[in-house]
């Protein structure tokens, strides 16, 4: 029975590259896949590229690649990343500049382009087109219209499975979706389509995709069940799914690693980011997850089997960002004695402040570190009387403004509440951060049929 | 009198973001916890625990195959991501914060 592994190497901008090459060298895969896009990563790139025509991309890409292609055409291994961002073309240019250096010759990568609507959202909402906010139900998009930042779509396997079709060994997209960059490659290798008879079969590979896209977050990097049973914590060998042509699988990991995989670890990704279980949309199927059943079958490895799935969406995600304002986060720590007491006044001040001044953030946030700055309302924060011997605590103000000047000058002002009360624990390895502009997020949907994405491909000299 | 539990000596928990979607894998660490939480755990009182820190609505969906529930919680993440004046904006600690939470035991 035809068997294709497939490994993941990143699960975001930020990754380690360490445990991909490691998996390139010694594991057994078919393919690597990279996932460098979160929710907010295209809006950021796209304002890259709008500086700098030529970025827009991570910039770790082509040096990562540097390293990978050599060992991963030794190994005939394929590699399959949406690290093109808001800037594809760039970013493959930049990856033949590496391949050609590292002499790879006939190597060919293909770039998979039409996730961007930024351009086009105007053409499209003449065709009669909403956009209407999936979180918030507001149909308005000319309230945001002068402050978008990039309207990306989640596409799907078609461009990958082109792409192999056509013979490349690397393909680089922008938006494609984290799990398209899976089910493309296992839906190419076993000649799967979009018809009924492959609607579960698509969900095995939709519902797998989901448990290895995060790297090593199903492998003990975040445990939140066996956390302290981990081993070997700092070397921790990222994910591999052995999928069968039916559509059964085992989940493992690189060989001789530090890590996990057994039934908690993939139990706690299938339950991450799925909200309704039996829907798990993704932009080539629709997975269940309430049929699968999980089973331990050795060291490091476990079985997924009886996974099942519906047909895919007729519309898929737009991930539209926009400017909204800048936000300015202040930390200022206290110490005893009346650590609680001193951090309030401190507080006390800074609404003073704000109103002697008159300076009006559309919103502020006030937490106490060390008592409800992770779980808010449900912590009760003491009254200073209670807890008079506290050794230290950190008073933590976030406040938000239409403008960076009004951000700035709330920032440069905070010497007015930290400094008075004695005790204030002065930070000099950091200081205050600067205002950060926040880019939001408008989640709607478009019809497929208006996202046609298109392949090239370039062969190294 | 009726006997408690808290959730956290019973269940471990996961929680993901999407948009200001915040959601909670709940996983019993038994099956008889497992019956325990899916008829204790509702969204009344989900909803009702977290107060401010989520002003939409509240799901849950059972997984009888992983002897989960998950929680899903619109308006949960502060306006999102990005937007959120909160220290997690993703809110990966609602997961222990819901760990907090106490519910009778028959």
């Amino acid at each position: 029975m035809k068997t294709v592994p497939i490994g993941s190497g990143s699960m975001a901008w930020g990754d380690v590259l360490e445990p991909s090459v490691d998996m390139a060298k010694r594991a057994n895969v078919k393919y690597i896949c990279f996932d460098w896009l979160a929710e907010v990563t295209m809006s950021i790139l796209y304002t890259l590229k709008l500086k700098n025509p030529k970025g827009g991309y991570p910039s770790e890409l082509p040096e990562w690649m540097r390293t990978l292609l050599p060992i991963a055409r030794e190994k005939g291994i394929k590699i399959i990343t949406n690290g093109g961002g808001a800037n594809p073309e760039e970013a493959a240019e930049a990856v033949y500049r590496v391949a050609t250096e590292a002499g790879l010759s006939g190597l060919k990568i293909a770039t998979v382009l039409g996730d961007s609507i930024t351009e086009r959202l105007d053409e499209l909402r003449k065709k009669g087109i909403k956009f209407t906010n999936m979180d918030t139900e507001e149909e308005d998009i000319d309230s945001i219209k002068d402050r978008i930042t990039g309207a990306y779509v989640y596409t799907g396997a078609e461009g990958i499975m082109e792409a192999l079709k056509q013979g490349a060994d690397v393909v680089i997209g922008g938006r494609i979706s984290d799990n398209s960059m899976y089910v493309g490659p296992w839906m190419y290798e076993f000649g799967w389509d979009y018809r009924e008879s492959y609607w579960n079969k698509i969900g095995a590979a939709v519902t797998c995709a989901h448990i290895i896209e995060c790297s090593g977050a199903c492998t003990g990097i975040i445990m939140c069940s066996l956390w302290e049973e981990v081993p070997d914590p700092w070397n921790i060998g990222y994910p591999i799914v052995e999928m069968d042509e039916n559509g059964d699988a085992v989940v493992t990991k690189t060989p001789d690693t530090g890590g996990l995989v057994n039934t908690w670890t993939i139990k706690e990704h299938l339950v991450y980011e799925s909200h309704d279980p039996q829907n798990y949309i993704m932009p080539d199927g629709i997975a269940d997850f309430t049929t699968l059943h999980l089973e331990d079958i050795g060291k490091d490895r476990v079985k997924v089997t009886n996974m099942s799935g519906k047909p895919r969406p007729d519309k898929l995600k737009v991930g539209i960002g926009y400017l909204d304002g800048w936000k300015q986060e202040l930390q200022h720590w206290f110490c005893w004695p009346d650590a609680l007491k001193k951090a309030k006044h401190a507080e006390f001040i800074m609404r003073e402040w704000l109103n002697r001044w008159n300076v009006k953030p559309e919103r502020l946030h006030v937490d106490y570190m060390g008592f409800n700055m992770a779980h808010g309302g449900l912590v009760r924060v003491p009254d200073p009387e209670e807890v008079p011997d506290l050794p230290e605590v950190g008073l933590r103000i976030c406040a938000k403004f239409k403008t960076r000047e009004e951000a700035l000058y709330f920032r440069n002002h905070h010497s007015y509440w930290d400094a008075p009360p004695p005790g204030y624990v002065f930070n000099t390895t950091n200081a205050p951060a600067r205002p950060s502009r926040v880019i939001a997020l408008w989640p709607t949907l478009v019809p497929r049929e208006e996202v046609p994405t298109k392949v090239m491909i370039r062969e190294v000299k | 009198m009726t006997k408690k539990v808290r959730l956290v000596d019973i269940c471990y928990a996961r929680a993901g973001d999407k948009g200001d979607v915040s959601n909670i894998g709940l996983m019993a660490k038994t099956k008889e916890n497992y019956e325990l939480i899916k008829r204790k755990v509702t969204p009344v009182k989900v909803k009702e625990f977290f107060g401010n820190m989520v002003t939409g609505d509240v799901k849950i969906y059972p997984l009888d195959n992983l002897e989960s529930l998950q929680i899903v919680m619109r308006g949960g993440l502060d306006g999102g991501g990005m937007r959120s004046l909160r220290i997690d904006g993703t809110g990966k600690s609602n997961a222990t914060a819901l760990l907090r939470m106490e519910i009778e035991v028959d």
